[in-house]
């Protein structure tokens, strides 16, 4: 049936989803908490790197299935780490929004290959074949006819924790006193100070929760797809991820159907080169759908976006009130 | 108030860029300690010796001719991508776009170079950098209009454009400018043909005895003439001024009569006629095509160069320089010690992370001595409009209780 | 508890809150000067004063926002240390701020319980319930499930309130909470405020707006110049003695007026229309002073920018002696004549971070003496128009290279007076001329914008500051919902201009 490459395909998406999902929802808590961050990109690659390394290095300690779990956690862990960094620069030092993101990018490169020589001994790769999660087939979904059921057959347990995840994310920032203040911080820090909410703890606790959640992103890429570590395996897929949260108006519901969208586009030249209509279009014309789309959502042609009021601008204390 | 006394306007032309050089260099070097510090304890951690390191570093550019050279060489890019960002901030605007801006120059630069090859070399040189400035342009004019006519942020813009701009390369170079000697179909060797030896830039290393491996070419003494042309711009032309009025205070800016929009419209311009020029050096001083998956990120890296050289065209010149001794230190290092040539890049964001860290905090400093001695000249009076200090009245005498 | 007999308890309560000798200085000024004063239970207390005499800053004091330099704070008879607003709301003070801060997307209920949820998890009914309960018992109307961003000023003001309300605050400081409201807001405000006095709340209502003072306070400190000059009631003042005491002599002093032909039109508005501007029309002659009073918010801002071409108009005519300014750039305006002297300083004024040879030439830099035609900039002749003007109007600086940020907010205005008037306007527009200036630079302004009428220009004046528009204009008009409602001349009495501010009704009307 024609429809295979069409299931095959939303397989695909479906992977490529959970990475600009998972990266998307880390620039929401960080957007959200009034700190713009560039830098997903850069948590990402030290998400890759380390999480293919702790795949690699606790495998045989602990079994096949927790390996690449163990691999998932550390990813996030690093990306963590690397991201108070960010935090530290822009809430404590006030430095730059978007020049520390940069920044993060620029480094996050060398940190890579630096950690890539010590664990792989080699700058710019793993060795490939490492373990992966085991794939589950979704019961129901992987039995649809006409081959639609591929795209639910054999996926990694990660998929489902990216689409789960909506569920704390959302209530967590809309029902929660946290996520209340953490808003307020992005909106109007000088209203939330002026009730004796601390703006700088919320921003670390956001950024660093950003770069978790980017670094566990990148490293499902590395552990659950790629089955290593190259370098450049993000494709600036954190930009994406930017771009899709840019659309979802920092929305967490509409950022999955943001992400599942050009996690589509994504998809189309692996699966769908030679469909009709759409295998006419150079398949670099489809990749670039993502950012055309932003760019014409931004202009205001379609809709109208509105990022956190507070989003890239330093606090400086309460006294200016 | 007094009138008006010779004692008030004494010392008006003891410049003020004095002070503000030797603080400007106090934080460069405060900065530079710092990083080297902060490597030093990774280098330690590593179990290697600091001094060991650091001078393997510097022997990679001071040791020989050739080392120079390569510094030298790979300064000129370095300089036309920090020049590019520099530009846009000094009006207020982040182009994050140089990277786009200079890979869509680089193609229709090699478009040029491989269509306009019946014109004679020094014409083809000519038109090859023509048509690179204005592919720059072309991709740097879309996020200002937008800015301009729909409010759209640059910063989101322009990475959004830098990823059209790598699928529009990549479309480039496996159609319309694709390599027809290796065939079809996906090829790792995917470029395009090789340009005619007309459209390279000539070797410039000989002359000072350095080897044409290093690539020392024409490239740097256009991109230190490039440097000189936007600092006459942005401190001796009309355009430079109203720019930096826009970026320091549009609402002032306007009202004084200035179009923000046509500024903004102009710096961008700028900004992507010199991103266009990044990728010559390596395209048309060395390589000779135009190779897939040309992301050689020297428009990010132009990011960290800009803000090193603190937006200043002379500033930009040294760091593209002390950032072209870094890299350089790469080969050296792994050559000399254990520690991974990355260390580098490391030791490269420490750099600029310091350096950003340092300026903020010098700025503050500097800013609150400036009010304190404003303070001074004025006699202690009203010096409250500065501070935004909505209610801070005059000290007075007078107390007469009215009752 | 009836709040008529608000005298009667007033005498017998013991201080709330006293506040003894404190002192703030800022780099430079010396903001309150051992000031005392003191709080009791269920009153109005008006703090007064003109700009600068130090109200916001003892406020700010008491609201731990600024640490004072002497003096000692006692709450209840205890001698306490108030560190942050959190401290101060500990002890039951709380303020409303003149800039509110809301966060625009929240609810209402979200704003008031932000920082002071009952849990970890957010109950958004039991929140809102409560936010409704506390509205009602004090009878303010507000919906507590509607954004922030859809409400009136007047009710975002209600917010605030709740805020403090909602944090049990037995004092409520309110920074010139009129200043952005509507007359028939500030009625409302004021019926709040009486019934938060009938609960026994204290509040203190900052001001400089006498007549407002008089009608809602039940004691009133005046503050000059960082100091206390002297306490009262409504009852023992009057309106002229409360303004004696707050400028330190008698008020609605006359300076010199130049008598001057008054000759052609200049400035000519019809009917514009387009933001708060609802058909306003205007003519200012040569050698006049036009003054535009009225209550902020009611299109000044809107007026001033029109005519400098900075926002778009839907409608009505501009014309600068005949010539269609609708049609010109903002660059070609002030080229055709107009100078202006914009209410905000620093927003459109100056660019701070430029020096202040820079300033000085900014708006004529393209003219063929500043730089060429090819965009080269005459850097010499700059500095020498620098020099010559900062001389010429006493601007006070340690350099010309020095940034435009470290003047004080006198020589600011001085700057860019001398930078406007230099260009031999036919037309000075000026708003809000004084705003935030000292006395000694308020007469400096006052004096230079006499002078342009003796030259024979143009001024049409914008001023929220009745004693401003008295002092100085030839033909008084009042500016009320985008409107002009009355023209009178400079010795009308204050209370028919009064009645002009407030679109043609009696103070008592509006209220």
């Amino acid at each position: 049936m024609p429809l295979g490459d069409f299931g095959a395909a939303i397989g695909i998406a479906l992977t490529y989803f959970t990475i600009i999902y998972l990266t998307g929802l880390g620039g929401l808590f960080s957007e959200r908490s009034g700190i713009v961050n560039i830098g997903l990109e850069g948590m990402m690659i030290v998400g890759t790197v380390t999480g293919s390394c702790g795949t690699a290095e606790l495998t045989p300690e602990l079994g096949l299935p927790w390996g690449p779990l163990a691999g998932i956690l550390i990813g996030a862990a690093a990306g963590a780490i690397f991201a108070s960094i960010h935090a530290l620069a822009t809430v404590t030092f006030k430095v730059d929004q978007i020049v520390s993101g940069v920044v993060i990018n620029l480094v996050a490169i060398g940190v890579a290959r630096f950690l890539s020589t010590i664990a792989f001994g080699q700058a710019t790769q793993s060795d490939s074949g490492q373990p992966r999660m085991d794939p589950i087939d979704i019961p129901l979904l992987s039995s649809l006819p006409w081959g639609l059921g591929k795209a639910f057959d054999g996926i990694s347990p990660m998929v489902i924790v990216a689409f789960l995840m909506v569920i704390p994310v959302w209530y967590s920032l809309y029902r929660t006193r946290w996520g209340l203040r953490l808003r307020s911080c992005g909106e109007n820090p000088d209203a939330a100070r002026s009730l004796g909410v601390r703006v700088s703890p919320y921003r670390y606790e956001a950024v660093l929760l950003s770069g978790a959640l980017a670094g566990m992103a990148g490293a499902f890429l590395a552990v659950e797809v790629n089955l290593s570590w190259n370098e450049g395996q993000t494709q600036g897929l954190g930009f994406i991820a930017l771009a899709a949260l840019i659309l979802s108006n920092w929305n967490p519901i509409r950022l999955m159907g943001a992400a599942f969208i050009f996690g589509f586009a994504q998809a189309i030249p692996l699966r769908l080169a030679h469909a009709p209509i759409i295998g006419a279009i150079p398949p670099e014309f489809i990749r670039m759908t993502p950012y055309v789309v932003t760019i014409v959502v931004l202009a205001g042609f379609v809709g109208k976006v509105r990022p956190p009021a507070a989003a890239g601008r330093a606090y400086e204390g309460s006294t200016g009130i | 108030m007094a009138t008006v006394e010779a004692t008030t306007v004494r010392d008006t032309h003891r410049p003020e860029w004095v002070e503000n050089i030797g603080g400007q260099l106090l934080a460069l070097l405060t900065a530079l300690g710092i990083a080297v510090l902060l490597g030093s304890v990774i280098v330690i951690a590593y179990g290697e010796n600091p001094l060991v390191v650091y001078s393997a570093i510097l022997s990679g550019s001071f040791g020989d001719a050739n080392g120079l050279g390569y510094v030298l060489a790979n300064a000129g890019p370095l300089i036309f991508s920090a020049l590019a960002v520099s530009v846009c901030f000094k009006g207020g605007m982040f182009n994050i776009g140089v990277e786009g801006q200079f890979i869509v120059g680089m193609a229709s630069a090699s478009f040029a170079a491989l269509t306009f090859t019946f014109l004679p070399a020094p014409l083809l040189v000519l038109s090859v950098l023509v048509f690179g400035v204005l592919g720059g342009m072309v991709w740097a004019a879309v996020p200002a209009i937008l800015k301009v006519k729909t409010g759209a942020h640059e910063v989101v813009t322009t990475i959004m454009m830098n990823g059209i701009a790598a699928s529009l390369v990549a479309w480039v170079i496996r159609g319309p400018l694709r390599y027809e000697d290796i065939g079809g179909g996906f090829n790792v060797n995917l470029r395009t043909d090789p340009f005619p030896d007309a459209a390279m830039i000539p070797d410039l290393g000989h002359f000072f005895g350095i080897a044409s491996s290093a690539r020392l070419s024409w490239v740097l003494p256009m991109a230190i003439v490039a440097a000189a042309v936007v600092w006459f711009i942005m401190r001796r032309m009309r355009l430079g001024y109203e720019a930096r009025a826009v970026g320091a205070s549009p609402g002032s800016a306007r009202a004084a009569g200035i179009s923000i929009g046509a500024v903004q419209v102009k710096l961008f311009l700028l900004s992507g006629a010199l991103a266009g020029l990044v990728g010559i050096q390596q395209l048309f001083a060395d390589q000779g095509f135009l190779p897939a998956g040309y992301e050689a990120g020297i428009g990010f890296t132009g990011i960290a160069v800009a803000f090193l050289g603190q937006n200043s065209p002379v500033g930009i010149v040294f760091a593209a320089l002390l950032w072209g001794v870094l890299a350089r230190g790469e080969t050296s290092l792994q050559l000399e010690t254990d520690v991974p040539r990355e260390f580098i890049i490391i030791l490269q964001g420490l750099l600029i992370m310091s350096v950003v860290v340092t300026y903020q905090v010098a700025k503050r400093r500097l800013f609150s001595r400036q009010l304190r001695r404003a303070a001074e000249v004025e006699d202690l009076h009203d010096a409250e409009a500065s501070v935004d200090i909505e209610e801070a009245g005059e000290p007075g005498s007078s107390r007469e209780v009215d009752r | 508890m009836a709040s008529n007999d608000a005298g009667a308890r007033r005498e017998s309560a013991s201080p709330l809150v006293v506040m003894e000798g404190v002192s703030k200085r800022f780099p430079g000024v010396l903001a309150n000067d051992e000031v005392t004063i003191d709080l009791r239970k269920g009153e109005v207390h008006a703090l007064i004063g003109e700009n600068g005499a130090g109200k916001s800053t003892l406020m700010r004091v008491l609201y731990g926002l600024y640490p004072p330099d002497g003096g000692t704070i006692r709450v209840k008879g205890e001698v306490v240390k108030i560190a942050s607003p959190r401290d101060a709301i500990a002890l039951g003070i709380g303020m409303v701020h003149q800039h509110f801060v809301l966060v625009d997307p929240f609810t209402v209920a979200e704003n008031v319980i932000l920082g002071d949820e009952d849990g970890p998890i957010l109950n958004t009914e039991t929140a809102q319930r409560q936010v409704a309960q506390l509205a009602e018992a004090y009878g303010f109307e507000i919906d507590p499930a509607a954004a922030v961003e859809d409400l009136s000023v007047g009710e975002e003001q209600r917010v605030e309130i709740l805020k403090a309300l909602f944090r049990g605050v037995d004092i409520l400081i309110l920074d010139e909470p009129t200043a952005v409201l509507t007359p028939a807001e500030t009625k409302e405000l004021f019926e709040n405020l009486r019934k938060l006095r009938g609960d026994g709340k204290t509040i203190v209502f900052i001001s400089h707006k006498l007549d407002e003072v008089l009608a809602i306070a039940d004691r009133i400190t005046v503050l000059r110049r960082g100091a206390v000059v002297g306490e009262t009631t409504p009852a023992e003042t009057s309106k002229a003695k409360l303004a004696e005491m707050m400028v330190g002599r008698p008020v609605l002093f006359r300076l010199d007026k130049p008598q001057v032909e008054v000759g052609e039109t200049v400035l000519r508005l019809d009917d514009l229309r387009g933001g708060r501007l609802q058909g306003l029309s205007l003519e200012v002659r040569a050698g006049e002073i036009v003054g535009v009073a009225g209550v902020e918010g009611n299109g000044q801002k809107e007026l001033a920018d029109s005519i400098m071409g900075l926002r778009p108009l839907e409608g009505g005519e501009v014309s600068l002696d005949g010539h269609d300014l609708r049609a010109m750039s903002t660059q070609e305006i002030r080229n055709s004549g107009v100078a202006f002297v914009p209410e905000d300083r620093h927003d459109q004024g100056l660019v701070l971070d430029m020096t202040i040879w820079e300033n000085t030439v900014i708006g004529r830099h393209d003219d063929a003496d500043y730089s060429s035609r090819r965009g080269v900039l005459f850097i010499k002749k700059m500095k020498e128009l620098a020099v010559r003007l900062i001389a010429q109007f006493d601007v006070r600086t340690r350099s010309i290279e020095s940034t435009a940020r470290t003047l004080s907010g006198g020589n600011q205005q001085k700057l860019i007076l001398a930078r406007e008037l230099e260009t031999d306007p036919k037309l000075l527009l000026a708003a809000q001329p004084t705003r935030g200036l000292d006395v000694g630079a308020i007469e400096f302004v006052w004096s230079q914008i006499l002078e342009q009428k003796a030259e024979g220009r143009a001024v049409l004046l914008i001023s929220a500051e009745l004693d401003e528009i008295y002092a100085l204009s030839d033909r008084i008009v009042t500016l009320y919902e985008g409107r002009i409602t009355g023209e009178y001349p400079p010795d009308a009495p204050a209370d028919e201009v009064g009645r002009g501010m407030l679109g043609g009704k009696t103070p008592a009307e509006a209220r």
